[in-house]
C-alpha cells in the first residue's frame, strides 16, 4: 500500500490519543480504587453499587439507631436496678415491722423511711434520657414529667399523679425489624407494654402500696401490714422483676442487632469493592503495559518522523 | 525526417512537458498539509506523429491533462461514514453533558488497601446520597422525636434534596433549549452548504465544459460535501456536466447549479425543534448530527427529565401524605413537608424551614413525644411505589441512572467503533489520493533529469545549426 507523508502523523495521533486515553482511565483507576466512577462506566455495577450505597446508608443509620438505644436502654436499666432495690427495701421494712412486736415509734421511723423511698421512686420515675432530654417514663407524652406527687403539710406525699400515656415509641433496628426499649410508668389496660409503676396485668401500683404502707406503719395496722400490703409489694416487686427481666432481653436484642448491623455493612462493603472497585494489582500492571505502549509508541514515531528523502537529497 | 526546427520545437515542447510536470510536484509539495487536497498527476503522452517514407516518426512528447488521483466509490463511503459518526457524536456529547448535570459519580478516593479498593470511604455524590440522607434524617427522627436537632437535620437535608432536584431539573431544561438552539444552528449551517454546493457545480460545469478537469474545485465540493454529510445523512448523484444533485430525506435539494429548496426548523407542539424542507415536507434524518442531537434529546434526556421528575412528585405525595396526618411539637397538624409537584418546584414547606418544631413526627395529638409518623416516614424508603413500577424511590433512581449510563456507554461503544472506521477510510483515502514528499521529490528529480536532457537536445541542435551556417562562411 502506498502511505502518503501526512499518513504517519494522523496515524500517530490517533495512536496517541487511544494511548493516552487508556494511561489516564488507568490512572484514575488506581488512584481512586475504582473501576466504576461514571454510570457509563459500566451501567449495571453502577446501579447495583447505588443500590449497596443506599442499603448502607440504611445500616449505618440502623447502627446508629442502635446506639442510641442502647443508651437509653441502660439508663432506664439503671432505674429499674434502683426501684429493685427500692421495692426490696419496702419489703424488707414490711418484714421487720410485721416480725414479733415492734414499737410504735419503730413503725413511725419506718413510715418516714416508707415516705423517703416514695420520693426517691417519684424521682426515679422523673429521669430524663441524657442524650435527647425527653423523660424516660411517660410514654410517648415524653416532654412533661410523668409523675407529679401531693404532698400535705408536713411534707409527706399524699397521691402521685401519672401524666404520661401508655405508648411507647418502636423504632427501627433492621429492615421491618422495630423494637422498644421505654417502659410507661402506667398501663392500666391489659394490653400494649407492661406499666413499670401501675400495671393493670400484674396488679402493680407502687406509690398507692406505699403510700398505704406509710399510712398503715402509721397507724399501727400490723395486719394490714402484713396482709395486703405485703401482698401488693410482692406484685410490685415481682412487675419490677418483669421489667428487669424484660430490659436485660431488649439490651441482648440491641447487642445481636448491633452485630447484624454492622456486619451486614461489612459484607455490602465487600459487594461493592467487588462490583465497582478496581484491583489495584492488575490495574498496575496493566498501567505499566500502557506507558510502555505510550513510550514506544513516541520512540518510534520520533525515529519514523525523522526519515525523509531530502536528508540523502543535496 | 524533422530537421533542426522540427527538433528544435521537439526539444521545447519537451522542456515545457517536463516543465509541467514539475510544476505539478510542486502544486503536490505545497498542498500536502491542504485538508481535502487530493494529489495531481500530469498525464504525459506523445504528440503527433508525422509519416515520413520512414514510417511513422514521432515528435516527442505533450502533457495532455492535470488528473487528481481520487476514488469516487470511497469519497461515497467517506460521505456515509461521517453520517454515522457524528450521528454517534452527538449523542454521546449530549449524554455526557446529562451524566455531568445528575452528578452521580462514585467517589473512592481516600481508599488504604493495598490489594482492592476498600469501599469503606465510596461514596456517590448526587441525588442517590441526599435520598438516603433524608431518609436517614427521619430515622434519626423517629428515634429521637422531640430532639430539636434531629428536627433541624430533617430539613437541612431535605432542603438539600430539593435544591438537588431544582439543579438537575433546570440543567437538564437548559441542556434541552441549547440542544434546540444547536438544531437551528446545524441546519442553518447544512443551508450554508447546499448554496455552496450548488455554487461549486455551476463552475465545475463551467470549468469543464470545454473539457478538462476541474481539480482543485472538485476538492473544494467533496468537502463541502463531506462537511454537509457530517449535519445529515445525503444521497448524491453526478450528472453528465459534472455537477453533484443532492437529496436529503429524499427531497432533491440541489440540482446542478441550483438550490431547489432549503431546510428550516419547525416546533411540533412540544417546544421542541425538528426539521422540514422550506417547503413544508417534514424530514426525517437517518444520521448527522442534527438528528443524533434530536434523538438524543428525545430520547434518553427526556426518559431521564421524565424519571427525576416523577421521583420527585412521588416523593412528595408520598412524603406529604404521611406527613400530613402527624402532629408538631406544637401540636399543629395537616401541614405539607414538601411543597411544590415535581423536581423544579419542590421545595420544603417554608413554615418548617423558619421553625422545625412544626416537623409532624408525632402520631398522637396529645403526646408529643410520640415517633409513629417519623417511623412512617422512614420506613418509606424500603416501601415500594405504584408509581415508581412497583420500585422504591432509591431503586427506582438507581434505575433510571443506569438506563442513562446505558444509552452513554453505547453511544461510546458506537463513537469508538465509527472512529476505527473512519481512520480505516482515512488510510485508505490517503493512500490513493495523499500526497508524499518521497515520491514527489523522486518525480521532481525525474522532471529535472528530463528538462536537463531536453536543454541539452537544444544545445546540440544550436551546435548543429552553427556548424551548419558555418559550412556556408567555410
Amino acid at each position: 500500500m502506498r502511505v502518503a507523508t501526512n499518513s504517519y502523523s494522523d496515524a500517530m495521533l490517533n495512536q496517541f490519543s487511544v494511548l493516552a486515553n487508556r494511561l489516564n482511565s488507568l490512572q484514575t483507576q488506581s488512584a481512586t480504587g475504582l473501576s466504576v466512577q461514571a454510570p457509563s462506566d459500566n451501567p449495571s455495577a453502577m446501579q447495583d453499587t447505588l443500590n449497596y450505597l443506599s442499603d448502607k446508608a440504611e445500616q449505618t443509620q440502623y447502627s446508629s439507631n442502635i446506639s442510641t438505644l442502647q443508651t437509653r436502654a441502660t439508663s432506664v436499666g439503671n432505674v429499674l436496678s434502683s426501684l429493685q432495690t427500692l421495692t426490696s427495701r419496702a419489703q424488707e421494712i414490711v418484714t421487720s415491722a410485721t416480725s414479733g412486736t415492734a414499737a410504735q415509734s419503730n413503725l413511725d421511723s419506718y413510715a418516714s423511711e416508707v415516705q423517703q423511698l416514695t420520693q426517691e421512686a417519684v424521682q426515679l420515675m422523673n429521669t430524663k434520657d441524657a442524650s435527647t432530654g425527653q423523660y424516660l417514663f411517660g410514654g410517648t407524652n415524653s416532654t412533661v414529667p410523668p409523675y407529679v406527687a401531693t404532698t400535705d403539710t408536713n411534707g409527706n406525699i399524699t397521691g402521685v399523679t401519672y401524666q404520661g400515656d401508655a405508648s411507647v415509641n418502636q423504632t427501627a433496628i433492621a429492615s421491618g425489624v422495630t423494637v422498644t426499649v421505654d417502659v410507661p410508668g402506667a398501663n392500666t389496660s391489659t394490653s400494649g407494654t407492661r406499666g413499670l409503676i401501675t400495671d393493670a396485668t400484674s396488679g402493680a401500683d407502687l406509690f398507692n402500696h406505699l403510700i398505704s404502707l406509710a399510712n398503715d406503719l402509721t397507724a399501727g395496722d400490723t395486719s394490714a401490714i402484713s396482709g395486703t400490703d405485703s401482698a401488693n409489694l410482692q406484685n410490685d416487686s415481682d412487675n419490677v422483676l418483669y421489667q428487669v427481666s424484660s430490659n436485660g432481653a431488649v439490651q441482648t436484642h440491641l447487642e445481636s442487632a448491633a452485630t447484624f448491623a454492622s456486619s451486614q455493612s461489612t459484607s455490602l462493603d465487600t459487594q461493592i469493592s467487588n462490583t465497582a472497585g478496581a484491583n489495584l494489582s492488575d490495574t498496575l500492571v496493566q498501567l505499566s503495559q500502557a506507558q510502555t505502549a505510550y513510550q514506544a509508541a513516541l520512540e518510534s514515531s520520533a525515529k519514523i518522523m525523522g526519515l525523509s528523502i531530502l536528508n540523502y537529497l543535496s | 525526417m524533422l530537421g533542426l526546427f522540427g527538433s528544435l520545437n521537439m526539444a521545447s515542447r519537451s522542456l515545457q512537458t517536463q516543465m509541467t510536470g514539475v510544476e505539478v510536484a510542486g502544486q503536490n509539495l505545497a498542498n500536502i498539509n491542504t485538508t481535502g487536497y487530493s494529489r495531481q498527476r500530469v498525464q504525459i503522452a506523445t504528440s503527433t506523429d508525422l509519416s515520413t517514407g520512414l514510417g511513422q516518426q514521432g515528435t516527442g512528447a505533450t502533457a495532455v491533462a492535470i488528473q487528481q488521483v481520487v476514488s469516487s466509490l470511497l469519497n461515497n463511503q467517506i460521505q456515509g461514514q461521517q453520517s454515522v459518526s457524528s450521528y454517534w457524536s452527538a449523542q454521546q456529547s449530549t449524554l455526557q453533558s446529562a451524566q455531568t448535570d445528575l452528578n452521580e459519580f462514585l467517589d473512592g478516593t481516600g481508599s488504604t488497601d493495598s490489594t482492592s479498593a476498600s469501599s469503606d470511604s465510596t461514596s456517590s455524590s448526587g441525588l442517590s446520597g441526599q435520598l438516603s440522607g433524608l431518609f436517614s434524617a427521619f430515622s434519626s427522627l423517629a428515634t429521637s422525636p422531640t430532639s430539636l436537632t434531629a428536627r433541624q437535620a430533617v430539613v437541612n437535608q431535605a432542603q438539600n434534596l430539593a435544591s438537588t432536584f431544582n439543579q438537575i431539573s433546570s440543567q437538564l431544561t437548559q441542556m434541552q433549549s441549547s440542544l434546540n438552539a444547536s438544531v437551528g444552528t446545524d441546519v442553518s449551517s447544512a443551508n450554508e452548504q447546499l448554496s455552496n454546493i450548488a455554487g461549486l457545480n455551476q463552475q465545475i460545469t463551467f470549468a469543464e465544459f470545454g473539457g478538462g478537469n476541474a481539480n482543485d474545485l472538485l476538492d473544494e465540493r467533496e468537502q463541502a460535501l463531506e462537511n454537509l454529510s457530517q449535519l445529515t445523512d445525503i444521497t448524491t448523484s453526478t450528472e453528465t456536466s459534472g455537477a453533484v444533485d443532492v437529496s436529503i430525506g429524499g427531497q432533491t435539494l440541489v440540482s446542478g447549479g441550483q438550490v431547489l429548496d432549503t431546510l428550516q426548523t419547525y416546533d411540533a407542539g412540544s417546544g421542541n425543534l425538528l426539521v422540514q424542507t422550506a417547503s413544508g415536507t417534514n424530514l426525517t434524518l437517518a444520521g448527522g448530527s442534527i438528528q443524533g442531537t434530536i434523538d438524543a434529546r428525545d430520547g434518553t434526556l427526556a426518559t431521564l427529565q421524565n424519571n427525576v421528575s416523577t421521583l420527585a412528585s412521588n416523593l412528595i405525595t408520598q412524603v406529604n401524605t404521611v406527613h400530613g396526618g402527624g402532629y408538631s411539637l406544637t401540636g399543629s397538624t395537616g401541614a405539607d413537608f414538601f411543597s411544590g409537584t415535581d423536581a423544579a418546584t419542590i421545595t420544603v414547606n417554608a413554615a418548617l424551614v423558619n421553625n422545625p418544631s412544626l416537623v409532624q413526627a408525632s402520631g398522637d395529638a396529645t403526646a408529643t413525644g410520640d415517633n409513629s409518623v417519623a417511623l412512617s416516614l422512614a420506613q418509606l424508603d424500603d416501601t415500594t411505589q405504584s408509581g415508581l413500577n412497583d420500585e422504591s424511590f432509591s431503586d427506582y433512581y438507581s434505575q433510571s441512572v443506569a438506563e442513562l449510563g446505558n444509552a452513554l456507554s453505547t453511544a461510546n461503544t458506537q463513537v469508538t467503533d465509527q472512529t476505527s472506521v473512519s481512520t480505516m477510510l482515512a488510510t485508505q483515502r490517503s493512500s490513493i489520493s495523499g500526497v508524499s514528499v518521497d515520491e514527489e521529490m523522486t518525480n521532481l528529480m525525474g522532471f529535472q533529469r528530463a528538462y536537463e536532457a531536453s536543454a541539452q537536445l537544444v544545445t546540440t541542435i544550436n551546435t548543429l545549426m552553427g556548424d551548419t551556417l558555418a559550412m556556408k562562411a567555410s
